[in-house]
């Protein structure tokens, strides 16, 4: 059998990067939890280590509360597998692996380690991988980023059908919330991401890095994309401040309050994915990759040959790491970033969120398109002019902020034929209508 | 049941500025203060207010930082012995009387003592029903009940956890030392 050396490439890169992700999405939870705590001023899980209750392993006590995630895992693994009686069994069933699915292969496209050369070699003499230059990445598309947007996006499925599933209605409602406010951020997330990939002029996510290299991060170039793209995939991601759907103070738990068991962890496993696919993209696009320093290249352009004498490979390995350690600790950061955001920002209210999407985020996500836009058109794409083309967008914001029309963010919206805001002519009942209960507990008011 | 626009008090805050109004550097004063909070109380710094509560304890602390007073704590019962070691308990009844959770069971018969005419022959209280008011120890005229500085005592059962005339001695014998009479 002969296969490609991409083909061999992306098995291998896969097989790695999905067992990556997953422990540090367990472990993500350890961190939110461990700096959740700080920030509240407490001190977090810091019991479970791994001594697993033996006394031959006692110096492993404690271990700063590492062993939660393990524990965690277990309990969820042991928990009562539980539907309720009405629900869709069917749809049930299907809504975690709906939303696990999109999260795993979602980072299919991103470029973990750069390119690299293999040499022609066989593996047992069974199966005969052909040399060539490939992707270290789990798929190599000329879409790249496309792809990535369109997965990301199948993920709202997912919490839909559970909304739907379980037959609750703070589900239902949990789930059609994130339906229209995924609906509604995919417009800036795509607005902003067509202002960046105008000046790219590629989806392939290794000539991004390239351009990024030459030009410096375009972070530096399209800070207001950088902004607006961050603040949608929070919104795309359901995290705070947008994460109405999971609401806890109004929905029980929002979408996933039905669910128990390891059908439960999948939904959380697959938001910390989420998030970690999310940042990644925002570090691929926005921040030069696997380079780890703005202006400057360090590892260079050209493909890493993992060839020749056991130094060299193993040079060219350790080189593939040190990329892959970079790319991987700028997602890391930026998931972080998104968790400082969940324990410093409150939960925006629903109408606040609809309004910020399509008052004020798409109105300036679609400026940006139109000026980077002028400016491709014009040939400008240096670093230094879109910068200034920023700073005009900034400057155009501020002079038509007020002039904007101003509302009452208190103003009350009434709810016309509601019992508390009758139709003009209505008679409303309010209180118990059996007459009995009525004449045990008169009402007071009109009848 | 409308409610008419007259019943409704109006409250507005004072309106943004140019800066408040594209919240963005509001939003980076509020990651000030939240990771000054995060720094602070990293492994439990000066910030912190966790206790490690098996290792450490309420008693352990002064009352000013979160400790323990025992003079009015209000824990599990005791009932209190006289000097000869009998119990000071008369059966008068005032504590079941008062206990807003109806806990206390009190059975008096004749006391074989001849300082009082009764003495509880069964002397009951249910932890799990009581609510740790401290009425009884008000109510008592002798005081032979009282509530002691214990908070962390746990039963298999619930029958385990109504203690009677025998355990609320024990528990005397056990507190008397922390909280003298």
């Amino acid at each position: 059998m002969t296969i490609s050396a991409q083909t061999f490439a992306s098995v291998l890169v896969f097989a790695l990067v999905v067992h990556v992700v997953l422990l540090t999405c367990a472990y993500l939870i350890y961190v939110e939890r461990k700096m959740a705590a700080y920030i509240q001023d407490r001190i977090g899980p810091n019991r479970v280590g791994f001594d697993f209750g033996l006394p031959i392993l006692g110096f492993l006590k404690g271990c700063l509360g590492l062993g939660q995630s393990l524990a965690d895992g277990l309990k969820f693994l042991l928990k009562e597998d539980y539907a309720p009686d009405r629900a869709d069994k069917r749809l049930f069933t299907l809504a975690p692996v709906a939303i696990i699915i999109p999260a795993l292969i979602g980072f299919a496209i991103i470029p973990w380690g750069g390119t690299a050369t293999i040499p022609s070699f066989s593996i047992l003499g069974l199966v005969h991988v052909t040399g060539g230059e490939v992707v270290l990445a789990g798929l190599n598309a000329n879409i790249g980023i496309v792809y990535l947007l369109s997965v990301a996006s199948l993920g709202v499925y997912g919490v839909t059908i559970a909304g739907y599933a379980s037959n609750n209605k703070y589900s239902f409602i949990g789930g059609m919330r994130a339906t229209a406010q995924m609906v509604s951020y995919e417009i800036p997330l795509g607005l902003s991401l067509l202002a960046i990939l105008l000046v790219y002029g590629t989806l392939m996510p290794e000539e991004i890095i390239a351009h990024q290299r030459q030009h410096g991060w375009m972070v530096f170039a399209q800070p207001i994309a950088a902004v607006l793209f961050f603040i949608a995939i929070l919104a795309e991601a359901n995290r705070a401040p947008f994460d109405v759907a999971e609401a806890e103070q109004e929905l029980v738990g929002g979408y996933h309050t039905e669910y128990s068991s390891m059908r439960f962890a999948l939904f959380f496993l697959a938001e910390y994915a989420h998030m970690i696919t999310s940042s990644a993209m925002f570090a691929l696009l926005f921040l030069g990759g696997w380079e780890p320093l703005p202006f400057v290249s360090v590892f260079g352009g050209g493909a890493v040959h993992l060839g020749g004498g056991v130094a060299e490979v193993l040079l060219a390995v350790a080189v593939v790491g040190l990329k892959l350690a970079v790319l991987f600790g700028k997602a890391v950061t930026l998931v972080a970033f998104m968790m400082l955001i969940r324990w410093t920002i409150p939960r925006l209210r629903y109408d606040q969120i609809m309004m910020g999407a399509w008052q004020s985020v798409i109105p300036l996500a679609l400026t940006v398109v139109v000026v980077t836009a002028a400016m491709v058109q014009w040939g400008r794409t240096d670093t230094l002019s879109l910068i200034l083309a920023n700073g005009a967008v900034f400057a155009l914001m501020m002079v038509v902020m007020p002039l904007m029309p101003k509302y009452d963010p208190n103003r009350k919206i009434p709810l016309y034929g509601s019992r508390f805001n009758p139709m003009p002519g209505e008679r409303v009942v309010t209180g118990p209508t059996v007459a009995l209960a009525r004449e045990d507990h008169p009402v007071r008011g009109s009848l | 049941m409308a409610i008419p626009d007259s019943d409704i008090i109006v409250l507005s805050s004072k309106p943004l500025n140019r800066s408040e109004n594209i919240y963005l550097p509001e939003i980076f004063k509020g990651f000030g203060t939240t990771l000054r909070h995060m720094f602070t109380s990293w492994g439990q710094g000066k910030t912190s207010r966790s206790m490690q509560y098996p290792e450490e304890r309420r008693e352990h602390f002064k009352p000013e930082d979160g400790g323990q007073e025992p003079s009015n704590f209000r824990g599990f019962h005791r009932l209190n012995k006289d000097e000869q070691g009998r119990v000071k308990c008369v059966a008068c009844m005032m504590c079941p009387t008062i206990c807003p959770a109806n806990c206390i069971h009190i059975e008096a018969a004749e006391s074989p003592w001849p300082d009082r005419e009764k003495y509880p022959a069964k002397f009951e209280i249910d932890e799990l029903r009581c609510i740790f008011c401290g009425m009884c120890e008000e109510a008592c005229p002798v005081d032979a009940i009282e509530l002691t500085t214990e908070y962390d005592i746990v039963g298999k059962s619930r029958q385990e956890m109504v203690f009677d005339k025998n355990k609320l001695l024990q528990m005397y014998d056990l507190t008397i030392g922390k909280k003298p009479m």
